[in-house]
């Protein structure tokens, strides 16, 4: 495998003011970092209050796209990350989680990564590449489906949707435990475990036991950063302690500020009142004082992330690999708003005590401890976008994305084109010179990549890589998008969305504010018809009638854990039930 | 309160014979009501037969009680929508299909409001 790269020389690709810095090094050694719904303005170079050093250094070494969109949730995401495939025809749809019985009898609909797409993992090791995953895995649990069997030579894997931060244990009560599996074998995790800080330690053992060969690496670290449970080391939350005192509507309003001081989002735009957001001044001192807290394990967790990347980083610079190293990082998906708006409320407690968790104050977000951001912070969290993580709102599908690197020949600039999480694997191809497949790859068919080379945005000298024709459409659950130029239209379902087309010019109103169905209905119609092809294209199913996502999620939950005592249950009592009514009688 | 709940039961035993009448009359407007695509041949057969069956007995056996005022009469509803209440959900955990809770509340709460008046609208044996 490692000859092949030596054999057939550099690409054309590399040799180029992308990567001049490869003619002399050879390929560039990848590093892919992605945080788990983080906001699009959570880290300090996108607008945030949180203290991100190591992603700023980053981002001063590359270009930071202002204007990159991903799924609204995880595992869609993770599925066309990794394959630049949409995630309908790459047998992801929606997490596992909560897809409906009618949807999972299709085989596409089945939450796992299919055998009909290749991952950039598989393109990557086969052209010569030592690569390496530690992190949340998510695309499939049983045997032939782990990243192991997915192109990934050495792997620490989380299977799950989430799991707690400190120990093995589940978060929700759809899992008995928390799937962690090491090189495709389960794996019981240590004593001392963090995540952040054990998946940069494993990412490094990674890389330093095959150092000294002089083949490229290519690292994927999906970080539990900042997935729910939000749990973080003291020392982090610490200084957040009293940062979070004016509360959610003013952090929205000061992360906008710096943002257009930045550049990341024009200036004097609006922002939306999202009607999941809280008033700030009705809540008593108390509860002010513990959702201020609750907000501060956030921070407090997205800097300890920076802080391993940073390690990580010192680590490459101290091996001399920091040169030839191209670092992306990017968020699956927008902000989680799950957490519940009343912490204290009776439901939440059960579940929690259920799961033997607490939610203490001054424990919070320590080993033990669960937390998570209600929808008011969560839309801070989005600041200056609308909606959250599963509707197709920008602050859904809006995330931060650098594609940073010393070589790179543009240093700490902006990009504000657009572009979409199936780009990433094509351009992390064209970076490294590996050839994209067609149709078909080690002699099987293969769904064929969307996505676009990002490349040309990373040399300069355009200003976009989508035409003003292109359109790309997303679904989830029934929540749909599709961008075409500057333009989106958006259907999010009830509760939180009005189930109605609506059309937004996403570069002058990111926020979308401004519905502009009314004003301009051949544009959209013209982007309807494109959806309707996308949906045919991608075999975008229909939801089942009276669908709801959280809905589904406990239905699911109920039926992977409860299966087995109701059946029993259920079949004894239609069982006897003959005999009760013939002594009843009997009796009379 | 007998009177309250005689009327309440009179108005299922109406929506039920209504149900029935329109699988026999006009299948294609309530059979997406119940999550079915009409078929053709004898599976048509069989869908308008067994669901008009099954309500127009429901509402038979339901205005019998009122008129008869026999106990027994509640019985045969009650049975039937409480079995197909725990055979959807058999469905759910036996064989994946899903569980339309908007179907299997109402039939529980029926079957429920017919034992009570099983109870209260009974005066003979």
């Amino acid at each position: 495998m490692a000859s092949a790269l030596a054999s057939n020389g550099l690409p054309a690709q590399l040799i180029d003011p992308v990567n001049q810095q490869s003619e002399k090094n050879g390929p560039p050694n990848v590093v892919l970092i992605l945080a788990d719904d983080l906001g699009f303005s959570d880290i300090a170079s996108y607008g945030s209050e949180i203290n991100t050093p190591s992603l700023s250094a980053l981002a001063e070494l590359g270009v930071s796209f202002t204007n990159y969109h991903t799924a609204a949730n995880c595992a869609p995401a993770r599925a066309m990350l990794l394959t630049g495939v949409d995630a309908h025809l790459a047998g992801v749809p929606n997490i596992p989680e909560m897809l409906a019985p009618e949807q999972q009898q299709t085989a596409h609909y089945q939450g796992v990564l299919g055998q009909n797409v290749v991952t950039v993992a598989t393109l990557l090791e086969d052209a010569g590449y030592h690569t390496y995953m530690a992190g949340k895995w998510h695309l499939g649990t049983d045997a032939g489906l782990l990243p192991s069997e997915r192109g990934f030579e050495r792997t620490v894997a989380l299977a799950d949707s989430g799991a707690d931060n400190w120990e093995q244990r589940p978060y929700i009560p759809i899992y008995q435990t928390a799937h962690w599996f090491a090189d495709g074998e389960v794996y019981q995790l240590p004593d001392d475990f963090y995540s952040s800080r054990f998946l940069v330690d494993k990412t490094i053992e990674f890389i330093d036991s095959n150092a000294e060969d002089g083949r490229p690496f290519f690292a994927y670290l999906p970080f539990q950063a900042v997935h729910i449970p939000v749990q973080a080391p003291q020392k982090f939350i610490d200084p957040y302690m009293d940062v979070y005192a004016e509360g959610w509507t003013a952090i929205r309003q000061q992360r906008y500020q710096r943002a257009v001081a930045l550049g990341v989002v024009p200036s004097g735009i609006d922002l939306v009142d999202m009607k999941t957001t809280g008033d700030w001044s009705a809540l008593n001192g108390e509860r002010q004082r513990y959702e201020a807290k609750r907000m501060a394990v956030y921070a407090g967790m997205v800097e300890a992330m920076d802080h391993h990347i940073g390690r990580l980083v010192r680590h490459l610079k101290a091996q001399g690999l920091f040169e030839n190293t191209l670092f992306i990082f990017t968020s699956d998906n927008g902000a989680e708003a799950s957490g519940p708006s009343d912490p204290d409320n009776f439901a939440t407690q059960r579940q929690l005590s259920s799961l033997g968790y607490n939610s203490d104050y001054e424990t919070l977000g320590l080993k033990g401890s669960y937390n998570s951001i209600s929808p008011s912070f969560a839309s801070a969290a989005v600041s200056p976008l609308a909606d959250y993580k599963f509707y197709v709102g920008e602050g859904g599908m809006r995330v931060p994305m650098i594609v940073a690197g010393a070589s790179l020949p543009r240093q700490g600039v902006l990009s504000d084109a657009f572009s979409f999480v199936t780009d990433i694997t094509p351009t992390i191809l064209s970076l490294t010179g590996v050839n994209a497949p067609g149709k078909r790859y080690a002699g099987r068919p293969i769904e064929l990549m969307i996505g676009k080379n990002l490349a040309p945005l990373l040399r300069g000298g355009v200003d976009r890589v989508y035409s003003e024709d292109d359109t790309v459409g997303y679904e989830l659950a029934g929540n749909a998008a599709l961008f075409q130029g500057d333009y989106k239209i958006v259907f999010n379902r009830r509760p939180l969305g009005d189930a109605r087309w609506r059309l937004f010019n996403i570069k002058r109103d990111p926020g979308e504010t401004r519905d502009l169905s009314n004003e301009s209905p051949g544009r959209l119609q013209t982007m309807l018809s494109a959806y309707q092809r996308y949906t045919v294209d991608n075999k975008v199913l229909p939801i089942p009638p009276g669908y709801g996502h959280l809905k589904q999620l406990v239905l699911n939950a109920v039926q992977g854990r409860l299966r087995e005592p109701l059946l029993v249950t259920l079949i004894t009592l239609l069982i006897l039930a003959p005999f009760y009514v013939y002594f009843r009688l009997r009796s009379r | 309160m007998n009177a309250a709940l005689r009327l309440l039961v009179l108005l299922l035993g109406v929506l039920f014979l209504v149900m029935g009448l329109r699988w026999l009359l006009a299948p294609q407007g309530i059979a997406p009501d119940f999550g079915l695509a009409l078929q053709s041949g004898v599976g048509l057969s069989s869908q308008i037969g067994d669901m008009a069956a099954f309500f127009l007995l429901l509402g038979i056996c339901i205005f019998t009680a009122l008129v008869t005022q026999r106990r027994f009469w509640y019985y045969p509803p009650m049975i039937l929508l409480t079995l197909t209440a725990l055979s959807r959900v058999l469905a759910w955990l036996m064989h994946d299909a899903a569980l339309p809770m908007n179907l299997i509340t109402p039939e529980i709460v029926v079957a429920l409001v017919l034992w009570v008046a099983s109870r209260h609208l009974s005066d003979r044996d």
